[in-house]
């Protein structure tokens, strides 16, 4: 008998949780223990079925980014902003934007950003201002 | 299976076309049709490409195009892949020809965009993205590669200079094809004084918005008949997927469906890279040139961009890449894109590519991406 997919989250619980619950929700995989941010049925890279779910750390550092002065339309009003590839502490990479960034010169690779609950959907993060 | 050849090709000036894609699709067909010595009638199957058929308001473009070459019994079907729509489904025809299922297949890639404003444009490319857990986000398509460029230069201390070049190179192929959108050249001054799109990328590290339309038709080695045209052999036809969201990717330097459609034409082509002559890729962005140029195996990693500064992708370089101008100079109208490329190097092994011809062109390889690589496509030809 094959192991039944199990689906606790669906996208619209994610989109949720960035909106309304403060918190990011991804999936640990139990065999290889990939911890993703991305919705899906199976583990993206060992392909075993059945992921648990997993509450991620709503703080992690910067991968890549770019600053965007073209925004499609759901960001007409917020350009610029920085876009950004987010590793997150204890596993986990997930894209946010980061709004107030004007140009390349104000964010670093490497640089610490936190998960802020926005008034609109999708994940945005801002820069830790250090102690 | 039997060889699969492509016999015809042709292509329109990409830019903005005053008729539909409809109409453009099966004008390009008729005239690819016959520049293979074939007429409407002997096509069994026909693939369509026409990603974004839903902002001219029309779906279910295949039948149309049939009815309008006089095949309306002809059976079609448009496929998908973002912009490598239409080289997934010139691997459609190989597989129906090299299988045994068709004698001769139509491949049609047309878009039309122009109509739609900037920002319409760039949130219809920003869908073929992972819509809930990219664009949502912020991302835009210039946004996504624009996060490769920023790895990439972080990775390997490169120059803006460097993209410069590529764009400058393209923009000179362009500047001599009488398909492309852009023909003129473009100098470094230009170049550099252009504005951020998506930091590091300026508007001349961007493939324009294009329409346009282009067709090919592969046909069995047993089916040729009274060819005006040489014919290309299909001797590599392979498809990849990967990850698609690049965030879950552990590599930014590069696109794994790229490396893996890559390593599949050449296992199946029994060649390396060092036998290809000259090569059509994917350029959307300049950034996705020098990483195609390392994921297909030609430079090493990290070497790609500044081995463009230096001339070595030039026509008349060690390795021509992208004759035509590329998706930078030519355009990008998505789903005329891949076929494009095939009509390109169709052009360059019949010596029809006046003015811009490479030094060598027996053997050639065709590189296209749908989106950020969740899809990729490489197809290798070579002269009969």
């Amino acid at each position: 008998m094959s192991t039944p997919p199990s689906a606790p989250h669906s996208i619209g619980e994610f989109v949720r949780g960035y909106e309304e619950e403060g918190r990011l929700r991804g999936f640990r995989c139990p065999s290889c223990g990939l911890v993703t941010a991305t919705w899906g049925l199976a583990c993206s890279r060992c392909g075993r079925a059945g992921l648990e779910e997993a509450e991620l750390a709503k703080t992690g550092r910067v991968v890549a980014f770019t600053v965007l002065t073209v925004p499609g339309d759901e960001f007409l009003n917020d350009a610029p902003y920085a876009y950004a590839v987010v590793e997150l502490d204890g596993g986990g990479r997930i894209t946010g934007w980061i709004p107030g960034v004007g140009s390349e010169s104000e964010l670093s690779i490497g640089e610490r950003v936190q998960f802020r609950p926005s008034y609109k959907p999708g994940v945005q993060f801002e820069r830790v201002t250090s102690p | 299976m039997r060889e699969a050849w492509v016999v015809g090709a042709a292509s329109n000036r990409f830019g903005k076309m005053a008729e539909s894609a409809r109409e453009a699709a099966t004008r390009v067909s008729l005239e690819a049709i016959r520049s293979a010595g074939l007429e409407p009638k002997d096509i069994g199957h026909t693939f369509v490409a026409n990603c974004f058929g839903i902002a001219e308001h029309q779906a279910h473009v295949g039948p149309l195009i049939n009815n309008g070459l006089g095949i309306p019994g002809v059976p079609s079907v448009t496929l998908e892949s973002a912009c490598s729509s239409s080289s997934a489904a010139l691997h459609e025809a190989f597989v129906h020809v090299a299988g045994g299922f068709t004698d001769a297949a139509l491949v049609v890639g047309a878009e039309r965009l122009s109509h739609l404003d900037t920002l319409a444009a760039t949130s219809y490319f920003a869908i073929a993205a992972d819509y809930a857990f990219e664009t949502k986000n912020g991302a835009t398509f210039p946004g996504l590669y624009a996060t490769l460029a920023s790895a990439y230069r972080a990775a390997y201390r490169t120059t803006p200079e460097m993209f410069g070049a590529i764009a400058i190179k393209n923009h000179a192929n362009g500047a001599r094809n009488p398909h492309a959108h852009f023909q003129k050249e473009l100098t470094m001054a230009t170049y550099l004084a252009s504005p951020i799109i998506a930091s590091p990328l300026r508007l001349y590290d961007c493939c324009p918005f294009s329409d346009g339309a282009a067709a090919i038709v592969v046909a069995a080695k047993e089916f040729m008949r009274s060819p005006t045209s040489e014919p290309l052999v299909i001797r590599a036809s392979a498809r990849a997927g990967a990850v698609t969201d690049m965030h879950d990717r552990p590599d930014l330097l590069g696109l794994p469906s790229s490396r893996a459609a890559a390593e599949a034409a050449f296992r199946q082509a029994r060649l390396t890279p060092s036998e290809i002559d000259f090569l059509e890729v994917h350029d959307c962005f300049t950034i996705a040139e020098a990483l195609a140029l390392e994921d297909l195996g030609f430079f090493p990693r990290g070497t790609a961009a500044r081995e463009s500064a230096e001339g070595t992708t030039a026509r008349d370089g060690r390795i021509p890449v992208n004759p035509s101008g590329g998706l930078k100079a030519k355009g990008h109208p998505v789903s005329a894109t891949g076929a494009s490329q095939v009509v390109e190097i169709f052009e360059q092994m019949n010596g029809l590519a006046r003015g811009r011809e490479v030094p060598k062109a027996e053997t050639a390889l065709a590189h296209n991406v749908g989106a950020t690589g969740g899809s990729c496509s490489v197809h290798i030809f070579t002269r009969r």
